[in-house]
């Protein structure tokens, strides 16, 4: 007996179809099940085991063997800072501190609000925009210590219902890496990735 | 990607493709995604492709978060719906052995991206670009201590100074180079004093000790202690083991506790040889191409930094443990 | 046979079959290359990257894993030179950093190959002056496993195990790189009936039994190899005891039966050995109430009153049930008491499983259980083999899973094996008989899996799947089955040695040696040693205790053996024992039936006294003697020939090797068995063969017969379910009763319905049920089960608190009334 509401259903027939083996959507109905709850419940792991043909205790091993499926509760926004070697060196730690410091939330934590999670991450992958981070995996690069808080702050002072990367881009960040030459509406709803065929997403209205 | 996915595809008699994107890259996903929904609508993918009876589906797979599932077999092991181990080889290799055990072709994206070029130039134009032992482009991914960094696509055959002076201008507010990485976090580094004037080719970088690799070149100055930098990078490694193997598994994250240790003041003389005793346990000779005595290359990644610091700066690391603290303050 | 070829392995040549695994070839040329993840029964995986070695390529010498590479000709290998040397140390340093210095708490201490290596092939001193990492130790991962995970070295043996080898994938790596951890998941403990078998091969302490736990060292142990006694397979244990109690069983490879594998059930089924409640004495009952007595005053009152009723009556008003808890000794021997000492052929090792006994003896050709692995295909039409014979199941899902055999199992219910099943068929018990009309026609649906039986070599596991099911169903199956191309049976019965106690003669239709009760040859053969046998045809268990009810039938012996909890017509069991004049019983313990007997006599179990049995291939092991019974408890031979002697005719043993000599004379399919070639030369026990030109056939199974199967089809009464009743691994037998870590895990009484039908009776998952059969009426928790077909429930059999329901086809359910407050 499933336990998610029939659109979320739907979406699991639809990525378990991508594949030829059933076994094989484990993640992305991780990510749909992450969507369900806020995050990876047992619950959740049990209902995507009953999908795949996996028994929780492997649903478990492969949910955890992966850095984004968060098995705690998280906040709305989860601020993840790269401290890897190109971040480290154009000051991805001082971004970091600056972030702790300006949400009261320390590393790996959640604060008790359920307003902030912060991480330090290993390499995002954007090293040309060093120092990056991410809010709900929306990408803001070249961003300054002073800059940070202040995207913080305008997190907790606005609670943006999405968070869209060209805007906070705009607002909070500096060097790219990489110059789209196009901005998109599309949006994070919460901290897991914003990809429309595992539903996470949310269009801007322009 | 998506011609060169279609090429290779039917060059192979391919039906099924993945595009395996990192978590990470939602942005880049959606990209992806929306290119391919076009494809599909104008009949280049799906049920009889081009009017011709020859179904090609493609499809994105978000990662969750783990560096290991790049490696090809790792990668081959999340699609299955498993832990993104890497698979021993023999026998797995993905050409015999691949996705669902079928033989599988698998290519970072930049190399299936140049495919429709070079049908379109034709090989003999393609190979005209670059050199000739390292035909046609190479995207470089320059960051760290640089004016301009940023992804650069450029042909083999330059030389460093002008990679870093030329075309990323530089080191930031003139100061001296130090050392950089030339191909991702996993080359042994470089330092001006041997390195700079080296043609960028896949086999000048081998005679010299190091390799292309992701094509990534990050660039310390004179700024950087070369001790955390080295802890940064082989906590890296540490983060992302697998965890399979012993070497890898214990052997990382040992060697980042003890830089972790040098760094904060409490390192020791023997220090330093066992640092290279440790890298000499997972990767024997210290030689290079590696030799790995873990199931796949993550494990002799995280000895670069160690060889490169030992070698090249092994004053500023005996000065660490002596003064108990970074002589750069 | 591989071609051979030849390697070389430190400067010495040697001959391996080519493709073999380096590190099991040198093992094999007496070349130990350490290893931890890698094991002889799993795949390599090549993590632990202990086995690494030098081997010489013409692309230069390469340092790899042995464990991962296959020998080719011309292969050099060095196991111990200065690179592999220090590799080796270098893998034992990095498993010791974080390993905790718990050898002097540790179970494993002592036998412990992570010790031992590093004795061997470590470094020194470990450089290693970081925090160890840390864990909350030891959690508990099911009530018999418990977990260490700051000892567990990440070989991953254990997760292997329970995936690839037992199919219960329960245990899994959790977390990644130096955060690895083995786990559960929360509230889904690793109760797979296999539990037990990583801790025997987990190469740390990290995973402790805690039936063991604390309780000795290996070196105070004395350890004797043996066999498990509980089913028909006879897995290989080895029986390890200090100071005379039993500690603990493991489990031994041979590579015919077990394969070094055990059930949990074999594995800490061994408690009731050393449990209090053991007979110590004999006990004569004296107005109702038991007393102890001494032998001679025992065997007395067994005299007086089983003499006279067969001077009176004759030995035609006395039955035998028992025989197959014994070893073959003792079980010739009760077959040679009933028959010439009491004079009658009412003797039965079976408690109603159900199977013709001669079907069981003699059904040929029969196939080895190895024979699984050259299979083409295998059926399993049979009882839930993972519930009734873990190790045969263990081999069946070997069999499928690594080497290709494609399986069809038919079954009222979900089996273990059907996730690896090609076809699997589901039936209301009744109608099996019309299925395999149909499936031997190929009719319809059936022409695919018709299909896929028609690929020999064919191996037939046939038994009874439920005690409901017709007992002619089996023997048709088997008919069927040998139909098929290149095809070999085994017929699959459960408990314990009744396969021996059948060769043994221990049945009314058979003779010692599997012959036919009346062949006259047989006859002859037997009575030119035992003296004149009776001739009057000889009832089953069943006509036994109707005869003791109906009075034809005076006296019962019974060696071995719980009629009142056993047989399903529990009721018949019942009232049959406490309508009979005398009963003598020889036990372990005061079963439901034992109390109601009139003398009792305390007996030996196994691992008490020396022996043979016989599994279900007809192979013949040999079980041994490493603790002394509890108080007087005798052998059932010596207790048997005790009587005998009372009774004015002697059997005359000397010792149970004596009798396996006697058997070796009067059983001539037995004649090559001895207590010597079982010790010394076979290994893994000797086929008794069946068919054999110059035997005896007792059964000779014929075609399919259409008619006979439209005339056995049976329904339920009308506005009745159709009931499968069928054995788990653990219940309240009395075994497992005085068994206590396994008594625990019985699943206890409840009844399964298709969720059809318990809608359409208003039933819920939980909800109490009314069960009416013939015999008896229970109320039970509900549980939904979609394995089954609609019109079927399914009840365990034998569970603590529920009598049993029979073996009556019908069962009447309906939804339990609310129990008001």
């Amino acid at each position: 007996m499933s336990l998610w509401p029939a659109e979320t259903q739907e979406m699991a027939k639809k990525l378990i179809g991508r594949y030829p083996d059933p076994k094989s959507a484990v993640m992305p109905l991780l990510y749909l099940a992450m969507r369900q709850d806020g995050y990876l419940t047992e619950a959740g792991m049990r209902e995507v085991a009953s999908w795949t043909g996996h028994t929780p205790a492997q649903v478990q091993s492969v949910a955890t063997f992966y850095g984004m499926f968060k098995t705690e509760r998280l906040g709305d926004y989860l601020v993840s800072v790269c401290t890897s070697i190109s971040c480290m060196l154009l000051g991805g730690d001082e971004v970091l501190d600056a972030v702790e410091d300006e949400t009261g939330v320390p590393h790996g934590e959640t604060d008790a609000e359920g307003l902030f999670s912060v991480e330090h991450v290993e390499c995002l992958g954007a090293c040309g925009g060093a120092p990056a981070m991410q809010v709900n995996y929306e990408l803001v690069e070249g961003s300054t210590p002073d800059q940070a808080r202040s995207l913080c702050r305008w997190l907790r002072e606005e609670r943006p219902e999405a968070v869209n990367t060209d805007a906070m881009q705009e607002q909070f960040g500096g060097r790219r890496s990489f110059d789209w030459a196009i901005t998109e509406d599309n949006s994070a709803v919460g901290p897991y990735p914003a990809f429309g065929p595992y539903g996470t997403l949310r269009r801007g209205d322009t | 990607m998506i011609e060169g996915i279609i090429v290779t595809a039917v060059a192979n008699e391919v039906h099924e493709a993945f595009v395996y994107i990192r978590g990470e890259y939602p942005k880049p996903a959606r990209r992806v995604q929306q290119a391919i929904d076009e494809a599909y609508a104008a009949g280049y993918l799906g049920k009889g492709i081009f009017g011709t009876d020859y179904d090609l589906d493609v499809t994105v797979h978000l990662g969750g978060g783990a560096y290991i599932c790049g490696e090809e077999t790792g990668l081959i092991n999340s699609l299955e719906g498993k832990r993104g181990e890497p698979r021993i080889k023999p026998p797995y290799f993905p050409a015999a052995k691949g996705l669902y055990l079928m033989p599988t072709i698998v290519n970072n994206v930049e190399t299936v991206s140049n495919v429709p070029h070079i049908l379109a130039m034709g090989a003999d134009d393609y190979r005209a670009l670059g050199h000739a032992d390292d035909t046609g482009t190479f995207l470089f991914s320059v960051s760290g201590h640089v004016k301009g960094p940023g992804n650069y696509e450029l042909p083999h055959g330059i030389t460093w100074r002008e990679l870093i002076f030329d075309v990323a201008g530089g080191i930031r507010e003139d100061r001296e180079l130090k050392a950089w990485i030339p191909g991702g976090a996993s080359a042994p580094w470089f330092v001006p004093e041997h390195h700079l004037d080296l043609e960028i080719t896949k086999d000048a970088t081998a005679k010299a000790g190091s390799m292309l690799g992701s094509g990534a070149v990050i660039v310390m100055d004179e700024t950087t202690c070369v001790v955390k930098a080295a802890e940064r990078v082989v906590r890296f490694f540490s983060h992302e083991s697998c965890g399979q193997c012993t070497p890898c598994r214990e052997g990382t994250t040992w060697m980042e506790m003890i830089l972790r240790r040098v760094e904060d003041g409490f390192g020791r003389s023997v220090d330093a040889e066992l640092l290279l005793d440790i890298s000499d346990n997972i990767s024997p000779g210290l030689a290079w191409p590696p030799k790995q005595t873990t199931i796949c290359p993550l494990g002799p990644s995280a000895v670069s930094p160690v060889t490169s610091v030992t070698r090249y700066f092994r004053d500023e690391l005996m000065q660490h443990i002596e003064q108990g603290g970074c002589p750069l303050g | 046979m591989a071609d051979l070829v030849k390697i070389t392995v430190d400067g010495r040549q040697i001959e391996v079959p080519h493709g073999e695994l380096v590190i099991r070839a040198a093992q094999d040329h007496g070349v130990y290359i350490p290893r931890f993840c890698w094991h002889p029964r799993m795949r390599e995986v090549g993590m632990c990257r202990m086995c690494l070695v030098e081997i010489e390529t013409p692309r230069g010498t390469i340092l790899t894993t042995a464990c991962t590479t296959t020998a080719a000709e011309g292969m050099v290998v060095h196991t111990a030179s200065d690179t592999a040397k220090k590799a080796q140390e270098g893998i034992l340093e990095f498993l010791l950093i974080n390993h905790p210095l718990d050898c002097p708490v540790c179970d494993k201490g002592g036998e412990c190959p992570l010790q031992d290596q590093t004795m061997a092939f470590g470094p020194g001193e470990s450089r290693f002056v970081e925090e160890k990492r840390h864990y909350e130790k030891p959690i508990p991962i099911s009530d018999l496993v418990f977990l260490d995970r700051e000892r567990c070295i990440l070989c991953a043996r254990c997760t292997r195990f329970a995936d690839e080898i037992a199919g219960d994938p329960l245990i899994e790596f959790k977390d990644r790189g130096n955060h690895t951890s083995v786990e559960t998941f929360p509230d889904l403990p690793f109760s797979s009936y296999f539990s037990g078998n990583t801790v025997q091969i987990c190469p740390v302490g990290a995973l402790t039994a805690s039936a063991y736990r604390f309780k000795a060292r290996p070196w105070d142990l004395l350890v004797v190899e043996s066999s498990c006694s509980h089913c028909t397979v006879g897995c290989r244990i080895s029986v390890e005891s200090s100071q005379n109690h039993v500690l603990r069983f493991n489990g031994v490879d041979n590579g015919a039966t077990n394969q070094g594998w055990l059930s949990d059930k074999c594995r800490f089924g061994f408690e009731f050995i050393g449990s209090e409640q053991r007979l110590r004495t004999p006990l004569v009952k004296v107005e109702g109430e038991f007393r102890e007595a001494s032998w001679a005053e025992a065997l007395d009152v067994v005299a007086d009153r089983l003499g006279a009723i067969i001077e009176e009556q004759g030995g035609d008003a006395v039955g035998g049930i028992g025989g197959a808890r014994s070893t073959n000794e003792d079980a010739y021997a009760f077959g040679k008491f009933m028959r010439t000492v009491v004079g009658s052929n009412h003797l039965d090792a079976r408690l109603d499983d159900g199977l013709d006994a001669r079907f069981l003896a003699a059904v040929s050709p029969r196939a080895k259980i190895a024979d699984l692995d050259r299979a083409a295909t295998i059926l399993v039409w049979a009882p839930d083999l993972k519930e009734e014979s873990g190790s045969l199941y263990l081999r069946v899902r070997h069999a499928v899973q690594e080497r290709g055999a494609k399986l069809v199992v038919v079954h009222p219910r979900r089996t273990g094996l059907d996730d690896r099943a090609t076809h699997k068929l589901t039936y209301r018990p009744g109608e099996g008989p019309a299925l395999l009309g149909e499936l031997a026609g190929g009719a319809g649906d059936y022409a695919k899996v018709l299909e896929t039986l028609s690929l020999g070599p064919v191996v037939a596991v046939v038994g009874r799947t439920g005690l409901t099911e017709q007992p002619q169903l089996a023997e048709e199956v088997a008919a069927f089955a040998l139909s098929l191309p290149d095809a070999k049976v085994l017929p699959f019965a459960r408990r314990s040695n009744v396969f021996g106690a059948l060769d043994m003669g221990v049945a009314p239709t058979l003779l010692p040696g599997r012959a036919a009760a009346g062949d006259s040859e047989a006859t002859g053969h037997l009575e030119a040693v035992w003296g004149p046998i009776p001739t009057q045809a000889g009832r089953d268990t069943m006509g036994i205790l109707q005869g003791l009810v109906d009075g034809d039938l005076k006296a019962l012996v019974l060696l071995g053996a719980d009629p009142v909890r056993d047989v399903p017509a529990a009721g018949i069991a019942r009232r049959g024992m406490e309508s009979a004049e005398f009963v003598v019983a020889i036990d372990l313990f005061l079963t439901d039936s034992s109390e109601l007997a009139d003398v009792v006599f305390p007996a030996e179990a196994f691992g008490e006294k020396e022996g043979t049995i016989t599994n279900l291939e007809g192979r013949v092991q040999k079980v041994n003697r490493v603790v002394t019974g509890p108080g007087q408890s005798q052998a059932d031979w010596t207790i048997l020939d005790d009587i005998s002697r009372r009774l004015g005719k002697p059997l005359g043993f000397a010792s149970a090797e004596a009798i396996s000599k006697e058997i070796a004379d009067v059983a001539p399919p037995y004649g090559g068995i001895s207590w010597e070639l079982l010790e010394w030369d076979a290994k893994e026990g000797a086929v008794v063969p069946y068919g054999e030109a110059g035997q005896p056939v007792a059964y000779r199974p014929d075609g399919v017969d259409r008619e006979a199967l439209a005339a056995m089809s049976r329904n339920p009464e009308s506005g009745a379910f159709a009931l499968h009743l069928a054995r788990t691994l653990y219940d309240d037998g009395v075994l497992m009763r005085n068994s206590l870590s396994l008594h625990a895990l019985a699943p206890g009484g409840a009844v399964h319905l298709h969720p059809a039908d318990a809608a359409r009776l208003g039933v819920s998952e939980g909800s109490l049920v009314e069960v009416e059969t013939v015999d008896a009426s229970v109320r039970l928790p509900a549980v939904i089960d979609p394995s089954l077909a609609t019109g079927v429930v399914y009840v365990p059999f034998n569970q603590p608190g529920i009598p049993s329901l029979g073996s009556d086809l019908s069962v009447v359910v309906a939804a339990g009334e609310e129990v008001s407050a």
